[in-house]
Formats: structure tokens, C-alpha cells, sequence
């Protein structure tokens, strides 16, 4: 496989894991924001 | 047809989960605070899902994959020019740090706290323009990928353009940030899962190998050198690294869940986190361009080839979870530029002309008719309207109309204490120029003589708007001190 290729593949992937990574960390912790954010909130009845 | 019963109750039981827990957030909205920015309660991880869900819309898939599809991995370029523009956002809080201190609900009202009630004005009817222009290829381009990969073709693109609005409509409207935060979290969560199921079945059908063949078979240097290759070049590189800081920290949807956040510092760390995510939301859907290219060869409508190899590759049931994480990340995209653009509109444009201040009922009530009536005028537009470039140009070019010119007000009015009012206007105005000139011209250039042609080239016009704005600002102020001496704000939040 071509250098220039293969580099842009590793820059991907690490891309990739970044943002799934990334995901995931937000997704739990979101959870428990979302949770704040709602209680934290009068509502209207 | 590549959708089937399985898809279908998938979609509807999500689309439903959408439209019910969006609009049981009315409940949260007291105020108009809490109806714009959800009452500045919002924490990292949640502003910084909400800020991911509105910058991905199924529209920046088509646009980044159309991109992959005619440049081959030299456009993932744009992932890490991104990734640097918000890392420096994010490390240094530039602009959205002093404006989440100034507590202004939009860019606007930041005009006429530094500038005067006129420059809000002009700046509120340019964001608008330029802001709705932006958006309104967004409905026809989600519209292609959903009839292209349900396999439904082009006949029935006008109903599922009107379905997707009708259901986004319905709870941006009733219940405001709050709706928009709730929903953009879940849509985070479904649209971060569509994306891994696609590019893991994307790779299934296409290896590396096969892939990096085509690209250099196909492209040759210019496939893998963002500087030799034709749509792109220095200019275009130089205007994208300007860019990417200035629309990321003046996109108004973006900077609304900054605003939104509880504090200067937290709003900071949202774009941090969001900026670690950016070169994968980028590079993925350039990547399936490439893979298209790949699967299909090069003789392919360049806007459909992505979404027809995700409806190919994808298998029946996993199609509906991809389709229905792609319409969350467009829902979540059009609920927020729709909540943004109306409170623009609003705030800023019909206020300031009324010459009155409303009520706090007045101004929701107002927002929400204009979140309509936006809606509709995408609809038509997106319909009707033929782009004069690819979808990433004609976003490109109508992004710098309005970000060139509130660039250069907000960036040299926060750290520049000789920015006045008429550096203020020439910089709105000069911004402008190079877009709007590029829009026109790009219709008339069958009559132009070979001299002028530099004007259509888009990465010219891009890169000059920013420019102009800046020599509006730097050389209107420093030739007015005397006869407008500049405004001195002082931030409304302490510390943060």
C-alpha cells in the first residue's frame, strides 16, 4: 500500500476512535447531566 | 426496494420516541430564557452531546461524502484543520468565553452592546439571511439520501422533504432549547451507533487495500495532497484554517449550547470535548465517499453514490437503525438552526425596527411563528433551487456571507479596544461583498471576460471575505476614533 495512503488511514482511525471514544464518555456522563438538568427545572402543570 | 417491514417499525417506534419527548419538555420552559437557552443550566458532557448532534446532520454527510466521493482522502485535510480551529476555541475560550460572559442570547445583541442599536440591526439581518441561505439546501440533500438508501428513487422526494419538517417543526416549536437539548442527547446516542453500524458494514464489502487502489488509480497525487489537488490548493486551506475558528465560534446554532451552558468555563469546555470528536465526524462520511467511489467506480452522480452504497451495503434491520440515527442527527440539526435563526429574527431584526420592547410571551410567540415560516421557505427552496456548486461550496460560500463579517465584529470588538461602529458597518458589509458577489457572478459566467473569472473561483471569495471584513474593521475604526470613539463593555459574569 502507498506511504501517503497508509498515513491518511492511520490519521482515521485514530480520528475514528476519537470520536467514538469520545461518544461513549458523553453518553454516561450525559445521562447523569440530563438527570440535573430536568430536576434542576420548575416545571409547568 | 432496500427497506423493509423490520426498518420500517424501528423507525416509526424512534421517530415517535422523538416527537413525544420532545414536546413533554414544554413542561421545563418557564421563561424566555429557558425557551432559548434552557435556562443556562446545561453541563459538559450534555452541551457538548447537543453541540455534536446539531453540527451533524445528514447534510454533512452528503457534503463531506460528496467530497470523498471527487477528492479521495485529500479532503480529510478539512478534519484536522477542524479539529486544530476548535482545540484553539476550546483551550483559549476565543470569543465564546467573552460572550458567554456578555450573557447575550445571540451574536447580534453583542453588536449592540459594543456598537449600537443600528449595527445589531444590519448584523441581525445578514446572520439571517446568510443563515437561512445555509440551510436551505439541508432538506433537499437529507431528502436524497433518505429516498436513495430506502430505495424509494426521486419521485417521492418532495413527501419525505415535508414529513421530516412537519415532525421537527412540531416540538421545536412547542418546546423550545429545552426540547432541542433533550432530543439532540438521545439523537447523540442513536446517531453515534447509525455511524458505527455503517462504517463497520462499509468495511465488510470494502477493504483498505481495494480502497487506497482506486484513489491513487483514480486521482493520483492529487488524491492524497490536499495542495495539488485542484478544488483545493493553498487558498482554499488558508480560508478553511480562518474558517473553521470563526464559523465554529460564531455558527449561531454552535454558539447557542455554549450559551446555553452554565458558565463561561463550561461553555469553553464544551467545544473542547466537541472538537476531539471532529476529525472522526468529518473523516467517516468522507470516508464512505471514497468507498463509493470504490464499489461504484467514478461514473456516478456524485450526491447519490454515498447514500446508494450505505442502502447496498447495510442489511434490513440495521437499515432502519442507521436511517433512523441519520434522522436524528438532521432532526437535531434543524431544531436548532430553526430555534436559532427564529430568535435572530426576532431579537434582532424585528425588535430593534418595532422600536419597542416585547414581553418576554411576545418574543416566544413571534419565534415560533418565524420557526415556521423558515420551514416552509426551506421546503420550497430546497425543492425548487439548483446549486450553483457542490453542496460543500454553496455551505461554504453562504457560511462566510454572514461569519466573515461577525468575525471581524466580534473578534476585534472582544480583543481590539479601537473596534467603533464604523469599522463595525464596513466589516458587516465588506464580509458580505465577496459571497454575495460569488453567488451572482457564479449565474452570469457565460458573459464574463476571462480577466474576471478569479471572482467565481469559490476558495477566492471565501478567503477574501475574511479578509475584507478585517481590513473593514481595522481601517474604518482607526480613521473615526475621534468622531466615534469606541464603546467599553464590562462582562455581566466574574470569574468563570
Amino acid at each position: 500500500m502507498d506511504t501517503t495512503v497508509l498515513i491518511w488511514y492511520v490519521i482515521f482511525i485514530i480520528a475514528m476512535l476519537f470520536f467514538f471514544g469520545t461518544a461513549v464518555v458523553i453518553t454516561v456522563i450525559g445521562v447523569r447531566d440530563l438527570k440535573d438538568l430536568l430536576s434542576g427545572s420548575a416545571t409547568k402543570q | 426496494m432496500n427497506f423493509h417491514l423490520i426498518d420500517w417499525i424501528i423507525l416509526f417506534a424512534y421517530l415517535g420516541l422523538s416527537v413525544f419527548v420532545g414536546i413533554r419538555a414544554k413542561r421545563y420552559v418557564e421563561n424566555m430564557e429557558g425557551y432559548f437557552v434552557a435556562g443556562r443550566r446545561v453541563k459538559v458532557a450534555l452541551g457538548s452531546a447537543t453541540l455534536i448532534a446539531t453540527e451533524i446532520g445528514v447534510v454533512t454527510f452528503m457534503y463531506f461524502a460528496e467530497l470523498g466521493y471527487v477528492t479521495g482522502f485529500s479532503c480529510f485535510i478539512l478534519g484536522i484543520i477542524g479539529f486544530f480551529g476548535y482545540m484553539v476555541i476550546g483551550k483559549t475560550g476565543f470569543i465564546v468565553s467573552g460572550l458567554r460572559k456578555l450573557k447575550v442570547i445571540t451574536i447580534p445583541e453583542y453588536y449592540e452592546l459594543r456598537y449600537g442599536r443600528n449595527v445589531r440591526l444590519l448584523g441581525g439581518i445578514l446572520l439571517f439571511l446568510g443563515g437561512v441561505l445555509n440551510m436551505g439546501v439541508f432538506l433537499r440533500m437529507d431528502g436524497i439520501f433518505l429516498t436513495e438508501t430506502m430505495g424509494f428513487g426521486p419521485n417521492v422526494l418532495a413527501i419525505v422533504m415535508t414529513v421530516m419538517l412537519l415532525i421537527v417543526i412540531s416540538y421545536t416549536v412547542v418546546g423550545g432549547m429545552f426540547s432541542v437539548v433533550i432530543t439532540d442527547f438521545i439523537q447523540f446516542v442513536v446517531l453515534a451507533f447509525g455511524m458505527l453500524i455503517a462504517t463497520a458494514f462499509v468495511l465488510i464489502r470494502v477493504d483498505f487495500a481495494t480502497i487506497g487502489t482506486v484513489v491513487l488509480k483514480q486521482f493520483g497525487e492529487a488524491g492524497v495532497n490536499p495542495l495539488v489537488n485542484p478544488r483545493f490548493g493553498w487558498t482554499f486551506l488558508i480560508w478553511m484554517m480562518i474558517g473553521s475558528i470563526a464559523i465554529s465560534a460564531l455558527n449561531q446554532p454552535a454558539v447557542s449550547k455554549s450559551f446555553a451552558s452554565e458558565s463561561a468555563s463550561v461553555g469553553r469546555k464544551v467545544f473542547l470535548y466537541t472538537g476531539i470528536t471532529l476529525a472522526g465526524r468529518y473523516m467517516i462520511p468522507m470516508f464512505w465517499g471514497v468507498a463509493a467511489l470504490a464499489m461504484f467506480g467514478p461514473t456516478m452522480n456524485p450526491t447519490t453514490a454515498m447514500p446508494r452504497l450505505l442502502g447496498t451495503v447495510v442489511p434490513s434491520g440495521f437499515l432502519g437503525l442507521m436511517i433512523a440515527g441519520m434522522l436524528a442527527a438532521s432532526m437535531s440539526t434543524y431544531s436548532a438552526y430553526l430555534l436559532a435563526w427564529s430568535s435572530v429574527a426576532t431579537r434582532d431584526i424585528i425588535e430593534p425596527l418595532s422600536k419597542k420592547e416585547f414581553s418576554e410571551k411576545t418574543t416566544m410567540r413571534l419565534s415560533k411563528i418565524i420557526s415556521t415560516l423558515i420551514g416552509i421557505f426551506i421546503l420550497v427552496f430546497g425543492l425548487f433551487y439548483e446549486l450553483p456548486a457542490t453542496a460543500f461550496q454553496y455551505i461554504a460560500i453562504t457560511g462566510a456571507m454572514y461569519a466573515a463579517g461577525a468575525f471581524g465584529c466580534v473578534a476585534f470588538g472582544l480583543y481590539w479596544k479601537r473596534a467603533n461602529i464604523v469599522g463595525a458597518y464596513c466589516s458587516l458589509c465588506f464580509g458580505a461583498v465577496a459571497p454575495v458577489g460569488f453567488l451572482v457572478l457564479e449565474q452570469l459566467k457565460g458573459v464574463l471576460p476571462s480577466s474576471m473569472l478569479f471572482l467565481i473561483d469559490v476558495n477566492v471569495s471565501g478567503f477574501m471575505s475574511f479578509v475584507l471584513a478585517a481590513l473593514g474593521m481595522i481601517l474604518g475604526s482607526l480613521a473615526t476614533q475621534r468622531s466615534h470613539p469606541p464603546i467599553v463593555l464590562k462582562p455581566k459574569e466574574e470569574g468563570a
